[in-house]
């Protein structure tokens, strides 16, 4: 294709293919931290193709496939190409990763030991460890987490993170502004900006850690703590997982090991600042 | 081209040692868009593969395994619902025959091949077992009905895994019109619930597939099907390509299959040999077999299909091929009116 | 007459026991199944007695449970004996 770049994050490589040239240039700037794939052979081919042969020019619309696609991916405008290229990236790890169990998760590590948080788009899982990232956790990754199938070790895929509509301004007022990528307005999903990790994160992204807390976060609403009994988790956590079908038996083995020895809890919180108290607090006494 | 790279690993696969990043990338993108990915994983020896492939190769490996394990679950939960043996067709008849072509194959939806008599029946049973009609579209319905060879498509509640079932092997609107009586009397029990097509009938439905019905995409894998089923059957009986054409010309499938082979003998170097009494048979390319391996072969590195005139005619030759033209006609009328193009 | 029929569970299978729920997943379908009492219970009692009747069953669970009145219990017992069949984790002898 006319423009390529290809990028790794943990795990994952990524050759990335492009007719134009923007989105990759984005990109470029965004991932300039991370280590370049040099010599190997890509996990995953990803395409911004044209829609039609004529939308590359006239009000360009940009389809997004690889390897991976659906087949009724909804187009998005030229605009929105650095979002394209990331949900192009997601698109290969929903579908086709096969190395780990893949849960649809952030978290991030203190002393070795990692904290889970699983939820619906909405539930503030992203935004909470993107703010735990700036206050002396590492931040493994906001979309994806992948748990190992032998050894139930969590790993990182650290991408940037993404923050959607009122979490812009919380993150932005928190770190500097060359970690913030250009404001994409009128997505699908509202305004996004990413976030570049910070530089731990990214230096140690193939440094997994024990999976110690699982927590379900919902915000906007009255604080409150309850637990989930493990049959819930269970059934939650093969909802928020794209590849626990695939992986078969290995993925059985590694998702109930996983419910059996992580603690769990469902956490309500009205505003970040309570969240973060709360997940303090949760982690001194059930870690 | 990659599907030409892909191609060549294929029918030689120390042709990769020469591979550098770039020809690796671009062999794995075509050999997952053309759905031979598991295949090639399986040909491939794990000496000759850089560090950075073999993961990918190893998922493909276990990705395929799965399919086919699950491939013979549908099947068997198909026979149970149907209370009686189920003729296997297409990818899940290779894997339950224990056939090369089944080895690392990806296997989509279950096709079963039932005697028209029996079809109502088979729906209501079906149904009941939980399998439901995947889009209550009323003009769809009718096509499927009135031209087609197979009830329309039917998806399970629960497993959301697809099954066609089919009473013969071509539109009934096409012009070869293959005997499914004998193919049905033919067929070979390889469990006592589930049975596979006779070897000659195997390769004269897949052959019919290839050309007769759709527009050649995905053709490659199905390619792929007949030259590993030809070398299979041909190294049990020498004289096989004779039975197997004998066959063809009783099914009016005569020029299909000995064009299929001619592909793939041509790309994939199956071993057919000359004949000339009583059947006549020369494997010599043609002229048209170069349009059809220009289409086979439109892959780019970035596993992207090309030549988008050339696919857009096979588009309509395929519906030509199996409806009289006003049919077409009006059949096209529906479909785009709908949105649809051949992309 | 289905209290004469007998039925054998497929051992293709690999159970794990939660604190409120037994999963079990099954090879053959690659699907993982929840189950909550007396499912794994019955599924157990299968592994102790192969081709076995709802009957047979019965009387093995009625040493270790308090299953009220038989006749009813019996039936219970075969309606979730066919529902595994059809689930493909027991199979009719």
């Amino acid at each position: 294709m006319r423009h390529q770049l290809s990028l790794t994050i943990g795990p994952a490589s990524f050759r990335i293919g492009s007719a134009w040239r923007q989105p990759l240039q984005q990109l470029a700037e965004l991932y300039e931290g991370y280590p370049r794939p040099s010599g190997e052979t890509a996990d995953f081919t990803v395409r911004l193709e044209p829609t039609a042969l004529l939308r590359k020019w006239f009000r360009p619309s940009i389809f997004i496939t690889g390897d991976h696609g659906l087949a009724d991916a909804a187009p998005m405008s030229l605009n929105h190409g650095l979002l394209a290229a990331e949900m192009g990236m997601n698109l290969q790890m929903a579908l086709g990763w096969r190395r780990h169990l893949l849960l649809h998760a952030s978290s991030v590590e203190k002393d070795g030991r990692a904290l889970v948080m699983t939820g619906e788009s909405g539930s503030g899982k992203s935004t909470l460890a993107a703010q735990l990232g700036e206050r002396g956790w590492r931040l493994m990754g906001d979309e994806f987490a992948l748990l190992d199938l032998v050894t139930g070790e969590l790993l990182p895929f650290p991408r940037l993170v993404s923050l959607k509509n009122g979490a812009i301004d919380v993150i932005a007022a928190e770190v500097s502004a060359d970690r913030m990528g250009p404001l994409l307005g009128n997505t699908a999903k509202g305004d996004i900006r990413h976030l570049v990790p910070r530089d731990d994160a990214v230096a140690r992204m193939r440094v997994g850690a024990r999976p110690a807390l699982l927590l379900f976060p919902r915000f906007g609403h009255a604080v409150d703590v309850r637990p989930v009994g493990q049959g819930e988790v269970f059934m939650r956590l093969t909802q928020a997982s794209t590849n626990y079908v695939a992986l078969g038996e290995a993925g059985f083995g590694a998702l109930t090991r996983f419910v059996k020895h992580v603690p769990a809890r469902a956490i309500d919180f009205p505003s970040g600042e309570d969240a973060i108290a709360m997940v303090e607090r949760l982690w001194e006494e059930l870690a | 081209m990659s599907a030409a790279l892909l191609v060549s690993v294929l029918r030689d696969p120390d042709v990769v040692s020469a591979l550098d990043e770039a020809g690796w990338n671009a062999l794995i993108a075509a050999a997952r868009a053309e759905r031979l990915i598991g295949t090639l994983a399986l040909a491939l020896d794990e000496r000759c593969v850089p560090e950075s492939v073999r993961p990918i190769l190893a998922d493909a490996r276990l990705d395929a395994a799965r399919e086919a394990r699950q491939a013979l679950w549908e099947a068997d939960r198909a026979a149970e619902a149907l209370g009686e043996p189920v003729l296997l067709l297409k990818g899940t008849a290779y894997a339950a025959a224990g056939l090369k072509a089944g080895e690392g194959r990806f296997i989509g939806d279950l096709d079963i091949l039932l005697p028209q008599k029996e079809l109502s029946q088979a729906e209501d049973r079906l149904i009941a077992a939980g399998w439901e009609w995947v889009k209550e579209d009323a003009y769809d319905d009718a096509y499927y009905r009135q031209w087609m060879h197979e009830l329309p498509p039917m998806i399970h509640r629960e497993r959301d895994r697809m099954i066609d079932v089919h009473h013969t092997i071509l539109p009934l609107t096409a012009r070869p019109t293959p005997d499914v009586e004998v193919m049905l009397a033919d067929a070979v029990p390889v469990t006592d619930r589930l049975s596979v097509l006779a070897p000659e009938d195997m390769i004269c439905h897949s052959a019919a597939h290839l050309f007769a019905d759709g527009d050649l995409a995905g053709g490659l894998r199905n390619l792929w099907d007949i030259h590993c089923l030809y070398c299979e059957f041909r190294e049990r009986r020498p004289d096989f390509d004779l039975a197997l054409l004998e066959r063809a010309a009783e099914h009016q499938l005569y020029a299909v299959v000995l064009r299929a082979l001619r592909l793939a003998h041509g790309l994939f170097g199956s071993p057919v040999r000359q004949l000339g009494a009583p059947i006549q048979a020369d494997y010599c390319l043609r002229w048209s077999d170069r349009l059809f391996i220009a289409r086979l072969l439109a892959r780019d590195g970035w596993g992207r299909e090309t030549r988008k005139l050339l696919r857009f005619a096979f588009y309509v030759r395929s519906h030509w091929l199996r409806m009289p033209p006003l049919m077409l006609a009006r059949h096209l009328l529906t479909k785009w009116r709908k949105g649809h193009r051949p992309v | 007459m289905t209290a004469e029929r007998r039925y054998h569970r497929d051992k293709d299978a690999v159970a794990c026991v939660l604190e409120d729920i037994t999963l079990l997943y099954h090879r053959a379908s690659g699907q993982t199944h929840m189950m909550i009492s007396p499912v794994p219970e019955i599924l157990d009692a299968l592994d102790e007695e192969a081709d076995s009747t709802a009957a047979q069953l019965h009387a093995l669970l009625e040493r270790h449970y308090d299953l009220g009145e038989p006749e009813q219990a019996i039936a219970e017992i075969e309606a979730h004996l066919e529902s595994l069949t059809a689930l493909g984790l027991v199979c009719r002898s």
